[in-house]
């Protein structure tokens, strides 16, 4: 196992996945790649296909009508894959929580596809380019700490990805 | 949904309705009437035969629908818009709980498609002469007789049945809305929900013959939240912040035309401050929306170059808006009757300052994106939405301007500053994805010197008008977002939260009109083709794979039709003769240095 997350945390290639957010999320995800933060630097590519990915990046409530496809989308990624909630609608659906079409939110929705998946939040309204790429870090020191660690060690839980 | 009032009728036809020429062959009563927008009563059988004669004869054009539960049956609000006059006339009528149908326009009107769609989906009501009637924007899991905007509607209505299914081994399927492939020549391609042309995941399903597009489908519902509903639940004063969540590049074109909407209602003028500074906002927005949308075209084409430049220059834009108020994307800088906070004077030199640095790049780049002979190839004739094709899908925005309408509501419907400011309204004939392209690369000019002048000429003085109630009522407010009208229905009782808030969003009408722009196109221009609508989409590649719909066999994924798309612009660079394009951007970026 350890090698799997030491080679995952090499160069991140993220597949980003809107599940029913309202665009600010998603068009701060892109200037990450433009060229005042350029996030390629440190060898983040954004990927068309989950099948390449080795995080999925997840915006937005999740829907009822997005979330069974989103659970199509982790299962069609290669493990181990860590899941990044970014925004506040993909940590806890936020001012749509009692929307009549929000499904559960992403979290649970993942760990109803597996219970042990890799999930860090970053939160904000949206999160500033700046807070995406410390979610991103933290992750990676996580996974460098799992890497170092002994084979069984135990999968992180959401509180200890969070950000601080 | 709470229980609506009846808004009292006025007595007949006032004096100053400006359609009372138009309306009098039929039977129609104005219920009231001010200088922008006006209500009338029309009978149920009526209303196809007015709204024909309205459209067709008079020029008007198709806002939106409002649907409304009463007490005994369902209103239907007909919006349409007198563009050249200013004037909004809301056409009510109220359909029987017996019946709950309404004859279709679509027919003959294209554009009310989605829009009836939408009613049946939310309200329940058949439009009977409806093509294509099928669920629009509810999951394919939402229960059958289950409508989220009728009164007495319970989140836990909709959920009968779990809100996930349970995980399938399956691949994708394929939803409802499908085109059948007719034979073997034909085949199908899926492209979504998650493609690489739109923020909100939608699934098109492209029916092409070799290479060539012959039919085209859309499902939406994946970005479906229910904002309607959920306004409904909030005060007055919380809906901007919901709604300024609708979509985060709007973020302050769809508060701004629910406040119009509440003010206008309230009969309450904000003061000369707040319009100065909201027009800064909203052009400050537009400026980084388009010089978004023309990194992203430009990305579509395999011109990075022109992505990350772009992109890079839309910075600073990004920076003041911060600085004025306090956010990259949610502003919240509007508010029923004035603004949230000032700006200090000091600023307002810095805003000026930053505009005018914005169009030296922008300048640069509308000359390289337009006198390029390459893109000129690429985008000349490609998917042409006709004059008449754009009137007929009710397009509002850059869409109907780069098909030669002249449709503006900062200049038909003034509001805030921008009767007080020179500019003018971009347009361009030819209706092809060029032209689009011009219209948004030479507003982005004009909207440079729009928030210099508004920056110098921005007057002192208080900013809110201090609101404390807003009574019984409805108006509607509308906004020229970066996208195109943004169209808002507010209805009150006097209580805390607005009984009915309809929100139409630009795109809401725009992307259908694909529909007409797509069909007998080339594959490798669809990608360009669905962005030059400028839908709110990101730029990632987010296609499944498409199969052949005989064989099974995987055709393109979304890196192929990318690819495709990008191989058609090198093939012509090599037929033309022309260097690359990044190289030829190098020199003129040398050159201009120089």
């Amino acid at each position: 196992m350890n090698w799997k997350l030491w080679a995952l945390k090499k160069s991140l290639f993220v597949y980003h996945a809107n599940v029913g957010a309202c665009n600010n999320c998603d068009i701060e995800i892109v200037e990450l790649l433009t060229p005042r933060y350029d996030v390629e630097r440190f060898g983040i590519v954004l990927v068309g296909s989950p099948r390449h990915a080795d995080a999925l990046l997840v915006t937005g409530i999740c829907t009822r009508q997005a979330a069974p496809r989103l659970q199509e989308l982790y299962r069609a990624a290669a493990q181990p894959c860590v899941v990044l909630c970014v925004g506040t609608c993909a940590l806890g659906q936020g001012i749509f929580a009692d929307a009549y079409h929000a499904g559960r939110p992403v979290d649970e929705t993942i760990r109803a596809v597996d219970p042990n998946a890799i999930i860090a939040y970053v939160p904000g309204c949206p999160p500033k380019p700046e807070a995406m790429i410390l979610g991103v870090v933290k992750v990676w020191s996580k996974l460098e700490e799992l890497a170092r660690g002994p084979a069984a060690a135990p999968r992180p839980t959401p509180a200890e990805v969070r950000p601080a | 949904m709470t229980t609506t009032t009846r808004i009292p009728a006025a007595p007949a036809t006032a004096p100053d309705d400006p359609l009372a020429a138009l309306t009098a062959p039929f039977d129609v009563q104005c219920e009231s009437v001010s200088s922008q927008q006006g209500f009338y009563h029309v009978a149920p059988e009526q209303m196809v035969p007015l709204l024909r004669r309205v459209i067709e004869a008079e020029g008007g054009r198709l806002a939106t629908v409002t649907g409304v539960d009463a007490r005994d049956g369902t209103e239907l609000i007909y919006h349409v818009c007198f563009d050249p006059r200013g004037f909004t006339a809301n056409f009510r009528t109220l359909i029987p709980r017996s019946t709950d149908a309404m004859e279709s326009i679509t027919p003959w009107l294209p554009g009310a498609e989605f829009i009836e769609r939408e009613i049946h989906d939310l309200l329940g009501v058949d439009f009977p002469g409806h093509p294509r009637m099928r669920r629009l924007i509810l999951a394919d899991d939402w229960p059958a007789g289950v409508y989220p905007l009728r009164r007495g509607f319970r989140k836990e209505h909709g959920q009968a049945q779990p809100p996930t299914r349970a995980p399938d081994p399956a691949p994708a399927r394929v939803p409802e809305a499908v085109a059948t492939p007719q034979d073997n020549g034909r085949t199908l391609l899926s492209i979504g929900p998650f493609h690489p042309l739109q923020e909100e995941p939608e699934h098109y399903q492209l029916l092409v013959e070799g290479e060539i597009v012959v039919d085209l489908d859309v499902r939406i519902s994946y970005n479906h939240r229910g904002i309607e509903e959920l306004s409904s639940r909030r005060t007055f004063d919380q809906v901007p912040y919901l709604v300024e969540r609708v979509c985060g590049i709007c973020s302050a074109s769809h508060p701004l035309a629910y406040i119009r909407a509440v003010e206008t209602l309230c009969g309450c003028e904000p003061p000369p401050r707040a319009r100065y500074l909201r027009t800064i906002v909203c052009e400050l927005e537009r400026l980084h929306s388009h010089l978004l949308w023309v990194g992203l075209a430009g990305h579509f084409l395999g011109y990075n170059t022109v992505f990350m430049w772009a992109w890079r220059y839309r910075e600073p834009v990004m920076d003041i808006l911060e600085r004025i108020t306090g956010n990259r994307c949610t502003y919240a800088n509007a508010k029923i009757g004035g603004c949230r906070r000032d700006v200090p004077d000091e600023l307002l030199p810095e805003i000026e300052r930053a505009a005018a640095a914005v169009r030296g790049p922008t300048e640069m780049l509308t000359k390289a994106v337009l006198d390029d002979p390459v893109l000129h190839a690429r985008l000349k004739n490609v998917c042409v939405l006709s004059t008449a094709d754009a009137q007929r899908w009710c397009v509002t925005g850059p869409t109907a301007r780069g098909s030669g309408l002249p449709i503006d509501v900062r200049r038909d419907y003034p509001y805030e500053a921008y009767d007080q400011l020179d500019w003018q309204v971009i347009t361009a004939p030819e209706g092809d994805v060029l032209a689009k392209a011009k219209v948004r690369l030479l507003e982005t000019l004009e909207s440079t010197r729009m928030i210099q002048q508004a920056a110098r000429e921005c007057p002192g003085g208080p900013i809110d008008a201090h609101v404390a109630e807003v009574p019984p009522g409805e108006a509607v407010g509308q906004v020229e977002a970066p996208r195109g009208e943004t169209f808002h229905y507010v209805r009150s009782d006097g209580g805390r939260n607005p009984v009915r808030h309809k929100i139409r969003a630009p795109s809401f009408v725009n992307v259908p009109s694909f529909r007409a722009a797509c069909i007998g196109q080339h594959i490798a221009d669809v990608t360009i083709a669905l962005a030059a609508v400028d839908p709110c989409y990101s730029c990632t590649e987010r296609l499944f794979a498409a199969r052949d719909a005989a064989s099974g066999d995987t055709r393109y994924d979304g890196k192929h039709l990318l690819e495709l798309s990008h191989q058609r612009t090198r093939w012509f660079e090599r037929q033309l003769g022309v260097a690359p394009f990044d190289q030829r951007w190098a020199r003129q970026f040398r050159e201009r240095l120089a």
